[in-house]
């Protein structure tokens, strides 16, 4: 890359409406799989706190799936999903984000005080309906903390994706290597980290909203 | 009212918890279980809103058997309340409040209505209801969880060791605060405490357990005081049980002196309102210990007396007008003519080896 520059600004400035669409895109593949996987972890977190035998096998299957190279899943996944898909990229997003948000709905759930849990029951709350309204509101803080690593770092893994073809912003990685040219790598490794901390911040939004109880306190 | 019938709890290990205990809770008294760690008194507490079942004998409520009806209804008709208040966290005071009105079908409108009454009714201010429960002081949280357990107005109410987590002064506001609550709202009170000192202090009843949940003495607090059943009552019951027990009876007996009367030189000085300034005796002047005959026990009148440096204390009005003088003596004579006969055995007047923690 001799004299070439670490940014040239003009690229930049002609590219800004393909910048954005790979912008936007990588927001889709690596946020709906975290949003999905949050869907099927609290249901599947409720289950488990009150089957407490389920939730060891369900871990560590899910432990055994966040332990996959993203990139081998990626490739093993094109037969069935279809190369340069959105869901080669997002099944396994989801599958890992899932790893993150199961383990933190069942340990929030169980961070709900004993104090609590007693309390609610002795003022006539049966189990399933004092794990919805009583538990589950409680444990917000903690499922908001596994939501906001799961999301980071989906953004991050999604990146991955441009190896098989749908990457997002992890295009222009891939192009700025092939092209010798630096430009498109820094300007996504500037957008993935704006991406993320816009995206974390609004998650610490949504907590003051959904528990302005726990402002400052648990995370 | 609340009967144990032979209620029993064994592990399914084999340890048993509570052996078979018979007892009556009165209906509209404050009975108060009392004993040392592992007396099973959280485990027949909880016998009676089906948190724990009992393995053998019954438990009934009005003559019903709790464990006929379901769980989940019949709490919903029972109060409680346990020792760190167990607030839920995401909710606001009020709506902690409004929970068992909404459990039972209110809206959320006359649930808040009705919980926004029993702030008030337990003495916290209504700015406390937009609060929530990690803004409060341990106190408060306290108070809040009596008005939460009181909500749907049920006639039964079971208390854990509910002020065993403050601080001694605002332990002794609760305490008194449920006593003028009990007086207004005459509920049947179930209590458990290891403090022997509030169960003397509240109780209408109480039973002081051993392990296993055996009975050691059920009595009435005065009983309990003048006359323990054995010696591990009496120590239980701690050193100065004589002194204590005239906490608990009131001063109204106490004969009063005129106020001018002259007592060892001392003079008593009143302002024009009557209220008393001070003992005088030529130029000197000291304070004057008061004590209020309609209010306060005969403990509080010998303490006044006795920091008196005439010898005696100033009785005084509703309004804090002097309306007599009682002498140390004219004190110890309405304690009556003998104390009351001592049980069989004679009470140690050490504590012995294994008192429990309680006292203090």
């Amino acid at each position: 890359m001799d004299g070439e520059p670490l940014v040239r600004w003009h690229w930049i400035g002609d590219h800004l409406g393909y910048l954005r669409d790979l912008a936007l895109d990588h927001a889709v593949i690596s946020l709906v799989p975290v949003l999905i996987a949050l869907l099927a972890a609290v249901p599947l977190g409720l289950l488990c706190a009150r089957l407490p035998r389920l939730y060891q096998p369900l871990a560590a299957v899910f432990n055994v799936v966040y332990a996959l190279p993203a990139i081998a899943v990626f490739v093993v996944l094109i037969p069935y999903t279809g190369l340069a898909t959105r869901a080669t990229v997002m099944v396994p997003l989801t599958c890992y984000a899932l790893a993150v948000l199961l383990p933190a709905t069942v340990d929030g759930l169980r961070a709900v005080p004993e104090d609590v849990r007693q309390a609610a029951t002795a003022l006539g709350y049966g189990p399933w309906h004092r794990l919805a309204a009583v538990e589950l509101p409680a444990s917000v803080p903690y499922l908001v903390a596994g939501v906001r690593v799961a999301a980071v770092s989906s953004i991050s893994l999604a990146a991955v994706g441009a190896l098989v073809g749908r990457g997002g912003l992890g295009y222009l990685f891939v192009d700025g290597f092939q092209r010798t040219f630096p430009t498109p790598i820094v300007a996504g490794i500037a957008l993935v980290v704006l991406l993320a901390l816009a995206t974390d911040l609004l998650l610490v939004l949504a907590r003051r909203l959904l528990a302005p109880w726990a402002s400052g306190g648990a995370r | 009212m609340i009967t144990f019938e032979g209620a029993a709890k064994r592990h399914p290990d084999g340890t048993v918890a509570v052996e078979g205990l018979d007892l009556d809770g009165p209906a509209g008294r404050i009975t108060v279980l009392v004993g040392p760690s592992g007396c099973g008194k959280t485990t027949l507490l909880r016998m009676v809103n089906r948190m724990v079942e009992p393995t053998s004998g019954r438990v009934l409520l009005n003559g019903e058997d709790v464990a006929s009806l379901p769980a989940a209804r019949l709490r919903r008709g029972i109060g409680y309340v346990i020792q760190q208040a167990g607030l839920f966290p995401h909710r606001r005071v009020l709506d902690n409040v409004a929970t068992v009105p909404r459990l039972l079908g209110q809206d959320r409108r006359t649930a808040r209505a009705r919980a926004a009454e029993l702030l008030e009714l337990v003495g916290l201010p209504p700015e406390t209801a937009r609060r929530y429960p990690f803004q409060l002081s341990g106190g408060q949280q306290q108070r809040v969880g009596v008005a939460r357990a009181l909500a749907a107005d049920p006639p039964v109410l079971l208390m854990d060791e509910p002020f065993s987590a403050v601080d001694p002064v605002v332990r002794a506001g609760l305490q008194e605060e449920l006593l003028r609550l009990q007086s207004e709202l005459n509920k049947t009170v179930l209590f458990v405490t290891h403090d022997i000192e509030e169960a003397v202090r509240l109780g209408d009843q109480v039973v002081v357990l051993r392990e296993h949940g055996r009975i050691a003495q059920c009595a009435d607090p005065h009983t309990l005081l003048t006359a323990p059943a054995n010696n591990d009552v009496a120590a239980f019951l701690g050193r100065d049980r004589g002194l204590r027990g005239l906490g608990l009876r009131p001063a109204s007996t106490v004969g009063l002196l005129p106020t001018g009367t002259e007592l060892h030189g001392w003079r008593l000085a009143v302002d024009a309102n009557g209220r008393p300034e001070g003992w005088e005796r030529g130029g000197e002047r000291r304070p004057a210990p008061v004590f209020a005959p309609a209010a306060d026990s005969l403990r509080s009148a010998l303490d006044a007396a006795v920091l008196s440096p005439a010898g005696a204390a100033v009785a005084v009005d509703g309004t804090g007008r002097a309306t007599g003088l009682a002498t140390r003596a004219a004190v110890l004579a309405a304690l009556g003519p003998s104390v009351e006969e001592p049980a069989a055995e004679r009470p140690a007047t050490e504590p012995t080896a294994g008192e429990p923690a309680g006292g203090r």
